[in-house]
């Protein structure tokens, strides 16, 4: 399975390439693309000055030099890219990157792309679902799926798992704590898809869409978490 | 523990507008609406919040559509003011032509301030199960592209009237959902707006119904 990390830095990547490479059949590559409205030149300094000054530069110049990575001059959704990611032939596409993916980017990938959302699926949907799952006094957790084009809307659930937080003092730990869950999950998904029996679950949009929470309901989630933790 | 906390933070908020009211709304700068403004400053200056739960709108059947002797704008500066409206039943237009038109004028806000406000001439009517679809797309525009276009560019980047006739009709439904987010997002809007904001529409009195209705909605779930 050849699946192509979508990302707007090297180093954003190292940490998924590694923890994916250790699922059997599995052959990883990095795809660094333009972050929204970053002009090639400010793409390219950006990338090297994050090679040379930040940790794991050795990996990064290994990775370089084995051709698993690949400097994509233009947004993902840009033509020029989505032909670029269909010579790559992969199978499967791990988001990574700041981007919302319209269909024709989607279907480069043989069975799409994956985005590990930090919320529980169907039922939040949108943003900082997190904090909205507190305030509601719902369980954490992270859903695996495949995106489409819309907000949390793809039907096809590839991994759904509630996470104990209880561990976390602040709101910030809580949240970083979820999305450097991201490299593990992507790897428990690839292994499902890889397993004979796998069927996925059905996200069927029963759930809301949730926004931005405002600073005053912010406070209240913070709360919650230090009073649990 | 989590409903005490959730209470506690909208009465901190709610004292919070009561007490910045003065400084957030200047009767002066509203010309002819001075009075009105005048009137709603001095309920929320005075008015306890339980005197302001009480004078929630109180919604009619549930799924029974109603009209007002008067149109949107002056019941809804009634209902800021907790005047009673006289209602009598109504039959609604279809929902999903009105959703369609709605969609269509996502980039006309004029025209949106004008449909919204055809529609819900009974602004009550908002808070009906049936409207449930509008409520969404009402939200989500609010949310999603109206917010993110204030945070990138400014206040004046949207239209006064449109946002502020959402505001408030979000407010009528926060008061009585148990959906936080609606609530959430007068919230958010309190925390985007600027102090001395001074919008420039012509129903500029509109921000005061905003403050009046809000207060109302976190009146209501302190309560």
């Amino acid at each position: 399975m050849r699946a192509g990390i979508l990302a707007n830095s090297l180093p954003a990547a190292l940490r998924i390439y590694d923890e994916v490479k250790r699922v059997e059949g599995c052959e990883p590559f990095v795809i660094l693309c333009p972050a929204a409205e970053e002009s090639r030149t400010h793409s390219l300094a950006r990338h090297l000055a994050r090679l040379l000054l930040k940790r794991g530069r050795l990996k990064s110049l290994r990775l370089l030099s084995g051709r698993r990575v690949f400097l994509f001059q233009a947004p993902l959704d840009h033509p020029q890219s989505i032909a670029r990611l269909g010579k790559l032939r992969l199978d499967v596409g791990l988001h990574k990157a700041g981007s919302i993916y319209r269909d024709p980017t989607i279907k480069a990938f043989r069975l799409g792309i994956l985005n590990p959302h930090i919320g529980l699926l169907p039922e939040f949907r949108g943003r900082n679902v997190m904090e909205w799952s507190l305030i509601l006094g719902q369980p954490a957790g992270i859903t695996v799926f495949f995106i489409d084009s819309g907000i949390d809307t793809g039907r096809e659930i590839v991994l759904r798992e509630e996470v104990d937080l209880s561990h976390c003092a602040s709101l910030a730990e809580a949240r970083q704590y979820l999305f450097d869950l991201d490299a593990r999950y992507f790897r428990r998904a690839l292994e499902l898809l890889r397993s004979n029996n796998f069927e996925h679950q059905v996200n069927d949009g029963s759930g809301r869409r949730y926004f931005v929470m405002s600073k005053l309901f912010r406070g209240v989630v913070e709360k919650i978490i230090e009073a649990k933790s | 523990m989590r409903r005490e906390l959730i209470a506690t933070a909208l009465a901190e908020r709610l004292g919070e507008l009561r007490g910045g009211i003065s400084a957030r709304l200047a009767p002066e700068k509203f010309r002819e609406d001075e009075g009105f403004v005048s009137e709603v400053r001095a309920l929320l200056l005075n008015a306890s919040a339980a005197d302001l739960n009480d004078s929630v709108p109180e919604v009619s059947a549930p799924g029974a559509w109603t009209e007002a002797d008067t149109d949107c704008l002056a019941s809804l500066r009634a209902l800021s003011l907790g005047q009673t409206l006289r209602l009598r039943p109504g039959r609604p237009a279809p929902v999903d032509s009105f959703l369609e038109a709605l969609t269509i004028s996502r980039g006309d806000p004029a025209e949106r301030f004008r449909l919204l406000a055809e529609r819900y001439s009974c602004p009550p009517n908002f808070t009906l199960p049936s409207e449930d679809a509008v409520r969404e797309h009402v939200l989500t525009r609010l949310m999603a592209q109206d917010r993110a276009r204030v945070e990138r560019e400014t206040i004046e980047a949207v239209n006064a009237d449109d946002l502020l006739l959402r505001l408030s009709l979000v407010a009528l439904y926060a008061a009585r959902a148990s959906d936080l987010r609606f609530l959430d997002a007068l919230n958010y809007y309190y925390e985007l707006l600027p102090a001395g904001w001074q919008p420039r529409g012509s129903n500029n009195w509109l921000l005061a119904s905003y403050f009046a209705l809000y207060a109302r909605a976190l009146a209501a779930r302190i309560g």
